[in-house]
């Protein structure tokens, strides 16, 4: 809410400086976002008198003006190519020199042969009103020669208004906080009416179908008026309240609702049939052409103002264009109700027209507003347009509210705060709201939450209570913590002491997150950089997961900000090749990368998140360097990674094998599933480590050639952790090593190789490495070499030869028996 | 022979075998002369051979010469050996001689990213205070992220959160981190102090200082006698854990539907210490956390008594921290992931 402090000072003395001031609403929970500070960019503008206007000799569409700016100044001769101005008048000059808003220099200047002294000002050229068609012409006692500055210039407050506090959205309800703030009062306008004619009942009659949509309508008619612009400093003001001034009608209503926060509707009285007014949910198939000019297909859900043939406003957001105030118009009615807020909020949305009316009105409106707001706009038509306010109103529901008792204890707000506030302190600051307090009285109920039973004050509590007597303006002030709310903010927040809490600690909970960011500090040491790419990712990043757009396990945002971020991520890929294809276009191709976060689906209708770490190798990994050959990012890479990194958190990696179906993003003949297993020694299935097919890097436009992914799950890997970490003795006797070459068809994967002599040899193996893989000669084709070297060792003791020889035996008829293999001596 | 001339043959012998000792150049020469004047045929034991001939007064006499002679020269010998031994050292010491101004064999630099280091660094702090990690779901309930909240259907506090929504029915993207207060009120019994980071979102255009997707941190403190006060002492002790001890902060009213009383809560600006700038909007004031009692209406939809129970929550920005920690002025930068940002970290 835009408040201009000159406005705001004909309901409130305000004795501080702008900056001040705006430091106290701030601390009263009115928070000032921003001190405009309007003429502050007017330079050498004054005030001039016209002397003379006549036709520049040279040209038709130029005037020529002889301009006084004081008795001392020689006189002007300023050339405009206004045609508002007539000698006499009193205008705005920029002098030469002179700089207006937005940095326009006005300096001497020749127009078809004659020297233009300055220029003359329009009011949209000064931001002081909306008219950018003619030149502004002020008062006739404007002092000549005085700085616009001076008589015009004003500081306009911008507050941030919260969504609770709608008494607030008005320079009342300001003035209000104003006066909380330096202890004064505030001054109501004087609202006085000079009733004449026939009464408005007689011109109108008003129907409400559904009083809970409608609960209080009130309708006052004016006529004989002459619809024209709105004075000056009614213009200036609206303007710098940032409402655009129209005419002096509808200008009558707008300030109505910044002066009371109270929007009221002026309609044609002429488009209005038989003056006969009903208030009811629109009928299927109604449409109305509104103020911008839009026709709407209106719903039942939509509430209208309509006569008898048809809507002619949208209640409470906007008025009919067949109704608009025009300058043929010679009566108007004005509407000044009180809508149901949520109706009107869910019609602002779905005709997208949320205006300053209805963000008032879905805050809800205080009663009595209703008859004020339509006196004070009918008194304001008739002062600045003439005519004639006819007698009474038409109001459905004259009945208002009285203030609402808030019973509360003293001690409960204490104990909320954690500060000792006296009673009587309590009282002193809620009269400076005006909330009057009184005693409480036995059986009063102190409410605890809306929509609950209260605390019931039995004799005893209710001598240490006391009951807040609510003005009607204040809706927010419902249940006992909005008083100890309310408190806090009048005495200052900043009087609540600060200190560490001395209340119970809570149980031990160990951190959900330790092994994440185990897993990131590993990764971390061994050189990647973590990444943090976007949630929500594009269709065209599950086409190329082999996806479809119209997959039902996508999750997807009904109202994206773009097609690119509308589906949850399925996986962290596409995010991670993202980061490969950005930073390769700054020539970064060796990349290490890696992301936390959770990958998206719908599983029987129910949204289900899986943590997952992501990485991605691109490039070369070993650091190419004058003693160091590159290596460049391959399967194993990401495989050691992955394994190293199970490793130190205590997970073995108990398989590694080629899945049984690849996803189209997956080089086939490069994929390895990683399973471990959990604590009770079932396998899970950790994750997948790849190389990404060739045509997926090309369709993401990734250039590298060496790419290589690791997708595990984090949960999985969760529930591998060992559960506790304990201490395995190692034996002190010495181990023994054989290398074995094994000779096995190409097609036999190490793993089973691995398996089989690992199940052969147990349980005297230790530890089994492959170390060489041969091809060529003397081996057959298709034949290859595995060259394992086996540590064999038995507790406690030291193998004999024979065992040895036993067990290495044992291994090579296994090999040869189930693999066909044969050992290479 | 006699004597006289032994003793003469043995001190020349001495005198011979030393310059020899001193003239080997090698290992090898050494070996030889070694051989050569003490060794089973050597001229020591050759010439020791001939005292036979001497009568046996004078035999003791000849042999204590002969010892004194070999061990001068064994001593030699030893010196001799360590001389050699060490110049072949230094020899090869001298050949191993590298450049030491080539570079050292390079190592990747990891970095943490800035965000998810900010939020451990939100939890450390906190965690001395007893707060521990709780984690809530990106995905949300209508119920949960805006109802339990006290914010109903059509409440005009909405207008606070600009909502992306999901076609999974009564699913949205979670729109603050504060649904985790319902979450963790379900799930635990008072005394609370739990914390709960996450990923977050809002239909939000994306410049300098905003992002549809972001962080934040919720904060909750319940039991019996939790109180704005607490709120404030731990607000502050936050603040000075992040910006340091002598930064002021402000506690003024704030507004939200799930607490009672709100607060937002300032620091002085970090970039021009409270002197006014365009990062402070010239206030001298950054708004870091929103906070408030909990709503009692939010304490019972938690399951708990609002009458036995009450307490704090706040809400923080991560990157807004992360921002002031590490004076980064756009917010783009978090995610874009360029690695010349990344590497800073």
């Amino acid at each position: 809410m835009r408040v201009p402090l000159a406005w705001l000072r004909d309901y409130v003395d305000v004795d501080l400086e702008a900056e001040a001031l705006a430091d106290r609403l701030t601390l009263l929970g009115m928070e000032v976002q921003a001190v405009e500070r309007r003429g502050s960019d007017w330079h050498r503008i004054v005030v001039g008198e016209l002397l003379s206007v006549e036709p520049h000799p040279g040209s038709d569409h130029l005037l020529l003006t002889r301009v006084r700016i004081g008795d001392a100044e020689p006189l002007l001769t300023v050339l405009t190519g206004a045609s508002n101005v007539a000698a006499g008048q009193r205008v705005p000059v920029a002098v030469p020199g002179a700089v207006l808003p937005g940095g326009r220099r006005i300096d001497v200047t020749r127009m078809v042969g004659i020297e233009s002294q300055g220029m003359l000002c329009s009011g949209d050229e000064l931001g002081l009103t909306t008219d950018a068609d003619g030149i502004l012409i002020l008062p006739g006692d404007a002092p000549v020669g005085r700085r616009m500055a001076e008589l015009f210039g004003d500081v306009i407050l911008d507050v941030d208004v919260k969504p609770n506090r709608g008494d607030a959205l008005s320079l009342l309800g300001l003035a209000r906080e104003v006066a909380a703030a330096t202890g004064g009062r505030i001054r109501w306008p004087e609202i006085v009416l000079d009733e004449q004619g026939t009464p408005t009942a007689e011109h109108l009659s008003v129907d409400v179908t559904d009083p809970r949509l409608c609960p209080r309508f009130v309708g006052r008619w004016v006529d004989g008026f002459v619809v024209g612009a709105s004075p000056l400093h009614v213009q200036a003001r609206l303007t710098a309240a940032g409402v655009r001034p129209v005419s002096n009608v509808v200008d009558a209503s707008n300030y109505v609702m910044l002066e009371l926060g109270k929007p009221t509707h002026t309609f044609d009285a002429a488009a209005i049939a038989d003056g006969r007014i009903v208030v009811r949910p629109a009928r299927a198939g109604e449409r109305l052409e509104t103020l911008d000019h839009v026709t709407r297909e209106l719903t039942p859900e939509t509430l209208v103002i309509a006569d008898a043939r048809g809507p002619v406003g949208l209640a409470g957001v906007m008025g009919g264009a067949q109704s608009e105030v025009g300058d043929a118009t010679s009566a108007i009615v004005i509407e000044s109700a009180v809508f149901d807020p949520v109706s009107i909020r869910r019609t602002a949305r779905r005709f997208a027209l949320q205006s300053e009316a209805s963000l008032r009105f879905e805050k809800g409106q205080e009663t009595r507003l209703a008859r004020i707001g339509a006196d004070r706009v009918a008194q304001l038509v008739v002062a600045w347009a003439g005519g004639r306010a006819a007698p009474g109103r038409v109001d459905t529901a004259p009945a208002e509210p009285a203030p609402v008792r808030l019973p509360f204890r003293p001690s409960r707000v204490t104990r909320l705060l954690g500060a000792p506030i006296e009673a009587d302190e309590m009282r002193a600051l809620l009269a400076r709201v005006e909330v009057p307090t009184e005693a409480a009285r036995p059986g009063d109920e102190v409410p605890i939450a809306v929509g609950a039973p209260g605390i019931r004050l039995d004799e005893e509590a209710a001598r240490d209570a006391l009951v807040a007597i609510v003005p009607t303006h204040r809706r927010d002030l419902e249940i006992e913590a909005d008083v100890a709310e309310e408190v806090a903010r009048i005495r200052g927040y900043d009087r609540i002491p600060g200190r560490l809490p001395e209340t119970p600690m809570p149980v031990f909970r160990p951190d959900p997150r330790r092994a994440v960011d185990a897993v990131r500090d590993v990764l971390a040491g061994r050189g990647l950089n973590e990444v943090v790419t976007h949630a929500l990712v594009g269709p065209a990043d599950h086409a190329r997961l082999g996806i479809p757009g119209d997959d039902a396990a996508i999750i997807r945002v009904t109202n994206p900000l773009s097609v690119e971020h509308s589906q949850l991520r399925r996986s962290l890929l596409p995010g991670l090749v993202r980061v490969l294809v950005e930073n390769e276009r700054q020539r970064r191709a060796d990349i290490g990368c890696f992301e936390v976060g959770h990958v998206h689906d719908l599983v029987d209708g129910v949204p289900r998140e899986e943590a997952m770490l992501g990485v991605l190798l691109a490039g070369d990994q070993g650091g190419a360097a004058w003693n160091q050959a590159a290596r460049p990012a391959d399967l194993w890479e990401a495989r050691g990674l992955v394994e190293s990194l199970c490793t130190r958190l205590g997970v073995a990696v108990r398989e590694a094998a080629a899945p049984s179906s690849v996803a189209p993003y997956e080089h086939p003949g490069r994929t390895a599933v990683l399973r471990a297993a959990d604590p009770a020694g079932n396998l899970l299935d950790l994750g997948r480590v790849f190389e990404p097919h060739p045509r997926y890097l090309e369709a993401a436009e990734a250039r590298a050639s060496h790419v290589a992914v690791a997708l595990v799950s984090l949960d999985a890997l969760q529930a591998a952790l060992p559960r506790s970490q304990r201490y395995a003795p190692f034996p002190r006797v010495p181990a023994v090593e054989r290398d074995l070459a094994v000779v096995v068809a190409e097609s036999r994967p190490a793993g089973e190789v691995a398996g089989t002599i690992r199940e052969a040899a147990a349980p005297l193996l230790r530890e089994l490495r492959l170390f060489d893989v041969y091809h060529g000669a003397p081996l057959a084709q298709g034949e290859r070499s595995l060259a394992f070297r086996l540590t064999l060792q038995a507790e406690g003791r030291t193998l004999t030869d024979e065992e040895i020889d036993a067990a290495v035996a044992r291994i090579v008829e296994a090999l040869g028996s189930r693999l066909g293999a044969r050992i290479r001596s | 022979m006699d004597l006289e001339t032994i003793s003469a043959r043995l001190t020349d012998l001495q005198a011979a075998g030393l310059e020899a000792i001193a003239a080997a150049s090698d290992p090898m020469e050494l070996e030889a002369v070694q051989v050569a004047y003490l060794g089973r045929r050597g001229e020591l034991k050759t010439l020791l051979g001939g005292i036979g001939g001497l009568p046996a007064e004078d035999r003791p006499r000849v042999g204590a010469i002969g010892n004194r002679v070999r061990e001068a020269l064994e001593a030699a010998l030893q010196g001799r050996q360590v001389e050699l031994e060490g110049a072949a050292l230094d020899d090869r010491l001298a050949r191993e001689a590298v450049d030491v101004t080539l570079p050292g064999r390079p190592f990747r630099r990891g970095s943490l990213h800035p965000l998810i280091e900010t939020n451990r660094e939100i939890a450390r702090i906190f965690g001395q205070f007893g707060f521990v990690v709780y984690e809530g779901p990106e995905v949300e309930t209508d119920v949960r992220n805006f109802q339990a909240l006290n914010i109903p259907p059509d409440h005009p506090a909405r207008d606070l959160w600009d909502t992306l929504y999901t076609d999974v029915p009564g699913h949205l993207l979670r729109t603050h981190t504060s649904p985790g207060q319902i979450h963790v009120m379900q799930q635990t019994a008072p005394p609370i102090r739990a914390l709960l980071p996450g990923r977050c979102f809002r239909y939000e255009a994306v410049d300098a200082s905003h992002g549809f997707e972001f962080f934040q941190v919720e904060g909750l403190m319940v039991d019996e006698g939790t109180t704005m006060a607490d709120l404030r002492g731990l607000l502050d002790a936050f603040a000075h854990a992040m910006f340091g001890r002598a930064r002021p902060t402000r506690f003024r009213p704030g507004y939200y539907p799930f607490t009672e009383p709100s607060v937002a809560f300032d620091v002085q600006c970090v970039v021009c210490d409270g002197a006014g700038c365009p990062s402070c909007k010239r206030t001298g004031w950054m708004t870091i956390l929103g906070a408030g009692m909990v709503h009692p209406v939010v304490l019972r939809n938690g399951g708990l008594d609002p009458e036995r129970y009450q307490g704090f929550a706040f809400g923080l920005g991560t990157d807004r921290i992360a921002i002031l920690r590490y004076g980064i002025n756009d917010i783009r930068m978090f995610l874009e992931n360029d690695l010349r940002f990344l590497e800073q970290f």
